[in-house]
């Protein structure tokens, strides 16, 4: 592998999706602003039934978690991401294909994989605004007060919740690209997530077969990271326990994508066609 | 391809071949021409600093400098197409690949990108091209080597002398004619000498119809065929036998004109 290489290839995709991003400028006042009524909906469905200091003291009593709008906001700001990952990179080879470029996106040397990768971190950077923003409007607006332990454990959390979310991408994108409908399956996998994923509330909450479910997603786990360093006062030891099966979802997810693309294009080559489903 | 294993040797082969596509895709219309040749730079692995004056050399040869730095979008189609041809050129393979490359094109277009690809990259800078057209004009006008392509089957191959030669022994006739009715190809099949006729509507609104039949011997056929064509009614405007051309050939080969 030639780094100087993937550095050029993973650099002109980065600076492309920016540019593309920052030249609708209805996409980037969407993003500025489609975070906050989520992050509402997510809140004033509990402040509904009582205050926010009654609701998180259940939650405390029942599921241990000391912050109720802190549970929401992290879930949320988490899920913002996913979402940016399945609309961004999950439908990137998609949308290479819509434009007519994905021939010749093909026909270059350059390394599929680095190709998704730098997708799936510009991504991150264009709903970078969602992590710094949103917590500083959820301070403001709902109170939310911090509790960290250890900064350390925070920044690990984070940029451990953001490979993982770049890998979720790459295996979405090298999906997507077998069907027309990719848009529709972006679609049908939101509301899924965000229930099994527990955005919005404990997974502990759910009923036992959804769990199930909701400890193989590393939307999840990326949750509980960030909720337990965040408000939970949780150090780098207490994450071990979190971050150990994300990073081997990362790496299952990493693995498959690769290997999913690898088919998609011998299947290309064979048929003619990318289109399976 | 250019002494690599296509299959062992994939990237190899990538780097060493240019892909040309054509239409109006195939180019990210947010960006500027120079940010959509930069971004494929980078893609072929070549560095900024080889890449800049290449890119500046190249747009200048196709005489998009002045537009490099404007979105693709706001460029003509014949613009998007020589940026797509240079596009292919930012790494300098010695092998270009030309899918359709005046697909949808005015013909003064046309005709610049034809004239670039048989001057400057034949000519000047030795390029080895395999071009796809469904213009047979233009394939009798670029290429040395010429392979028919029929339901994914190469049916013929040689070089444009020689494929007409294939055809020689059949004289074509062409007729440009009005009121011709439905029955007159039936009819005029039945002329003995007769093996292929083709009609196609030139002119709708005048209701000219171009009618092509391929004879064994035209002077036979002729007065055979001006009477038919008198007896169903059809006005003759013109009739003239012309040499085989590609196009010829390539119904010669597959029993049906390209546009069928």
């Amino acid at each position: 592998m030639n780094l100087a290489l993937e550095w050029l290839t993973f650099k002109g995709v980065i600076l492309r999706h920016f540019k593309e991003f920052v030249s609708y400028r209805t996409s980037v006042f969407a993003t500025i602003i489609w975070p906050l009524p989520l992050l509402a909906l997510n809140v004033y469905q509990y402040l509904g039934l009582a205050s926010g200091q009654q609701v998180g003291q259940v939650l405390n009593a029942k599921y241990g978690i000391a912050s109720f709008s802190g549970m929401i906001i992290l879930g949320t700001i988490v899920y913002l991401l996913y979402n940016r990952m399945l609309w961004g990179t999950g439908a990137s080879l998609q949308e290479e294909r819509f434009n007519g470029t994905i021939e010749s996106l093909f026909l270059t040397p350059a390394n599929r994989m680095t190709v998704l990768l730098a997708s799936g971190f510009s991504s991150l950077l264009e709903g970078a605004w969602w992590i710094v923003g949103v917590f500083l409007l959820s301070w403001v607006i709902f109170g939310v007060q911090p509790a960290i332990a250890d900064w350390g454990a925070v920044i690990i959390a984070l940029i451990s919740t953001m490979i993982a979310l770049v890998a979720v991408g790459v295996f979405f994108a090298s999906f997507f690209v077998l069907t027309r409908a990719a848009d529709q399956l972006a679609t049908s996998l939101q509301a899924p997530i965000r229930y099994a994923s527990g955005v919005a509330f404990p997974v502990a909450a759910m009923p036992a077969v959804f769990q199930l479910f909701a400890y193989i997603l590393p939307v999840t786990y990326g949750i509980n990271a960030l909720r337990s360093t965040v408000v939970q006062e949780g150090t780098l030891i207490s994450l071990v326990g979190t971050l150990a099966p994300l990073y081997l979802f990362t790496a299952i997810l990493i693995i498959a994508g690769h290997f999913m693309l690898k088919r998609v294009e011998a299947q290309a080559k064979r048929n003619g066609s990318l289109y399976k489903i | 391809m250019n002494g690599f294993d296509v299959a062992k040797q994939a990237n190899a082969v990538r780097s060493s071949i240019g892909v040309v596509t054509g239409g109006e895709r195939g180019l990210y219309w947010r960006l500027t021409g120079r940010e959509n040749l930069l971004f494929c730079a980078r893609l072929d692995g070549v560095r900024e600093d080889r890449a800049k004056p290449r890119i500046d050399a190249l747009l200048k040869l196709v005489e998009l400098e002045d537009r490099a730095n404007d979105n693709v979008e706001k460029y003509s189609r014949g613009m998007k197409q020589r940026l797509h041809l240079i596009r292919g050129l930012i790494h300098d393979p010695p092998t270009l690949l030309l899918d359709e490359p005046t697909l949808g094109l005015d013909p003064n277009s046309a005709v610049v990108v034809r004239e670039f690809i048989k001057e400057k990259l034949q000519k000047e800078q030795g390029k080895t091209i395999l071009l796809t057209t469904h213009y047979m004009e233009e394939a009798d006008q670029l290429c040395d080597q010429i392979a028919v392509i029929d339901h994914g089957k190469v049916i013929s191959k040689g070089t444009p002398a020689e494929l007409k030669a294939g055809v020689q022994k059949i004289d074509v006739l062409r007729i440009n004619a009005t009121s011709v009715p439905e029955s007159l190809v039936s009819d005029v099949k039945l002329i003995e000498g007769v093996q292929e006729v083709k009609t196609s509507v030139i002119d709708p609104v005048a209701g000219l119809t171009e009618i092509l039949v391929h004879t064994r011997s035209a002077e036979e056929t002729l007065p055979h065929l001006t009477e038919t064509m008198v007896k169903a009614g059809a006005r003759v405007r013109l009739i003239e036998q012309s040499k085989p051309s590609l196009e010829d050939v390539f119904i010669s080969l597959t029993g049906r004109r390209l546009r069928d």
